[in-house]
């Protein structure tokens, strides 16, 4: 089943559907190979699952839903160790459970590709408000060392393209890859201009295999700055899987030099490759005086503020990362030399602003936050330039 | 066209999101730009919802209305109206179902206070409660000329089993009915 259904229309060689965002990530998924779907319903992500409950058996696929949260993800890092694409949707409190599971993906190297609807905290919070409570989450949500992906949708074909790169930089990376979404994009309804489907599959990369004889296969002896190459279960090619450090084999092991250097890969595999990664929406920023920074759905009330600043004359712009982890380093610091007036807007109490000093090595960035589960509107974001410029 | 912002308001279960995802996907069917946002509560059924339609030629970003700029709004559930309603312009218009829904006397200096019983509209003439939400989106069409009458129709069926068209036709036609009524008395 095509995104949209019926609904689709085609123009300028793109798809033009009606859907809200947590179906449209649903849709990408199936869009884009994904054939296992375990979780959990939860809100504001439920419509995820309801979703794809229906499109993905259509396609051979198989969802299920597991006796909670842990189940969920621990079946979906099953099925993606046989060799499909696989997927687990959830919001906040959610991604608390998942969290050892998401450790273990990380340190096996399984590729997963995780939506999260966003919601405020801690624990329960307010669960059908918009909020963007997870962004430091994202970054850490198991202990221990390790560099996560997070993709940050702030429109709503993002919804899904964002969830067709999550499914291809986690085959490439061989890790979970997290799409943040938000209670407003993923129940917003309106039209979202879609790439076609044979474009979506002419750019699926598939998960490296290793081809050579069974005895030669050395899942975890790859290059320092490669991921793992973990074949699919059962065809033969076997390796043990574990969350201890381990060797070339998958073996558990202490000694010194190996265990060193798989942590190292776990980060160089992100740090050499982040040209790869990174992707990033800048808006009116070339000729602007002032610098808004914002991500996800924020990010629409921003837009429309930086034009009705223009109106009255105030030269705004908006840079948006959609790469929220790992951050946009090199360009936030360039445009912290650029810029003296800099305004960080969230809906949260300030979990990104850090990430924004730190890239622009400074610590005068102004900030704007909310966490009381109502979105900024754009005359929020005015008033707030106008008191701190 | 400008661009028409609505709100529908009720309470969860009462089906106003329905109605919102028609219109805007009627406008978008029509060439332009339309979006619905719902928010809604923790308690869910029973709870305040509301759902926030905007509908222009050119494209739409903030996905919420904003207060004040309100032209239409329609409320089933006193708890929504009296929590909602302060962001429909001055002078703007508000149905409500007066069974359900209690306006002050300041409020029917403040707006244009339209009764409609339309729930009962739905439950005693269609005989189906559920198509509520249909008699809703023939009155705000109706009163604000939005999206050709036809298209909504067929757009509105589009989203309905096809066993429930008869009754949700019957609804429209009420719904259109009750508001030229309403217009036609003012």
């Amino acid at each position: 089943m095509a995104a949209g259904g019926d609904n689709v229309v085609i123009k300028d060689g793109m798809r033009e559907v009606v859907m809200p965002g947590n179906h449209l990530a649903a849709q990408a998924a199936v869009d884009c190979g994904c054939k296992f779907y375990g979780g959990y319903p939860i809100t504001p992500s439920t419509e995820v699952m309801e979703y794809i409950s229906d499109i993905l058996p259509a396609v051979g696929g198989t969802c299920i839903q597991m006796e909670d949260e842990i189940g969920g993800i621990a079946a979906a890092i099953g099925a993606s160790m046989s060799g499909v694409r696989a997927m687990t949707g959830t919001s906040g409190p959610g991604i608390s459970l998942k969290a050892e599971n998401l450790g273990l993906a990380q340190m096996a190297e399984v590729p997963l590709v995780v939506v999260n609807v966003m919601r405020g905290g801690p624990s329960t919070g307010l669960p059908t408000r918009v909020a963007q409570g997870d962004v430091a989450q994202a970054k850490n949500p198991s202990h221990g060392d390790y560099k996560s992906i997070a993709l940050c949708a702030g429109t709503l074909a993002e919804c899904y393209t964002e969830t067709v790169r999550a499914f291809n930089l986690a085959d490439r990376f061989m890790q979970p890859v997290f799409v943040l979404l938000d209670a407003t994009l993923g129940l917003m309804h309106a039209k979202a201009i879609l790439p076609t489907l044979e474009e979506v599959q002419a750019g699926i990369i598939p998960r490296k295999k290793f081809e050579g004889a069974p005895e030669d296969y050395k899942p975890y002896g790859v290059a320092q700055d490669e991921p793992a190459v973990l074949n699919p279960m059962f065809q033969g090619y076997r390796y043990h899987f574990t969350g201890l450090h381990h060797d070339a084999m998958g073996f558990p092991t202490e000694e010194i030099e190996t265990c060193r250097k798989l942590i190292d890969r776990l980060f160089n595999k992100i740090d050499a490759h982040r040209d790869e990664i990174e992707h990033n929406e800048e808006f009116m920023v070339d000729d602007a005086d002032i610098l808004l920074i914002g991500y996800g759905s924020a990010s629409l009330a921003i837009k429309e503020a930086v034009v009705r600043l223009r109106d009255e004359g105030i030269k705004a712009g908006m840079f948006r990362p959609i790469t929220i982890w790992p951050s946009p380093e090199e360009r936030m610091n360039e445009l912290g030399q650029k810029f003296d007036k800099v305004l960080s807007i969230e809906l949260n109490q300030g979990q990104y602003l850090e990430e924004i000093q730190r890239c622009m090595g400074r610590r005068d960035i102004q900030k704007l936050v909310k966490t009381n589960g109502r979105p900024f509107s754009p005359q929020d974001i005015i008033d707030k330039v106008k008191e701190v410029f | 066209m400008a661009r028409q912002v609505l709100r529908f308001t009720g309470v969860g279960g009462q089906g106003v999101l329905l109605a919102g995802e028609i219109f805007a996907s009627a406008k978008i069917n029509q060439g332009g730009f339309g979006m619905k946002t719902a928010t809604y509560t923790s308690q869910v059924r029973g709870g305040p919802t509301v759902v926030d339609i905007q509908l222009d030629d050119d494209e739409i970003w903030y996905p919420y209305a904003i207060d004040g700029q309100i032209d239409f709004m329609l409320s089933v559930a006193d708890v929504s109206y009296q929590q909602f309603k302060l962001g429909v312009r001055e002078g703007g218009t508000i149905v409500i179902e007066p069974n359900l829904v209690h306006p002050t006397e300041e409020d029917r200096k403040k707006w244009n206070i339209v009764e409609i019983p339309i729930i009962t509209i739905a439950k005693e003439e269609v005989k189906l409660v559920l198509t509520q939400s249909v008699v809703a989106l023939a009155i705000a069409n109706t009163y604000q000329k939005l999206i050709d009458e036809k298209l909504l129709v067929d757009t509105m069926l589009s989203k309905v089993p096809e066993r429930f068209h008869k009754p949700n036709i019957l609804a429209y036609e009420l719904g259109k009915k009750y508001a030229e009524e309403a217009m036609a008395a003012a």
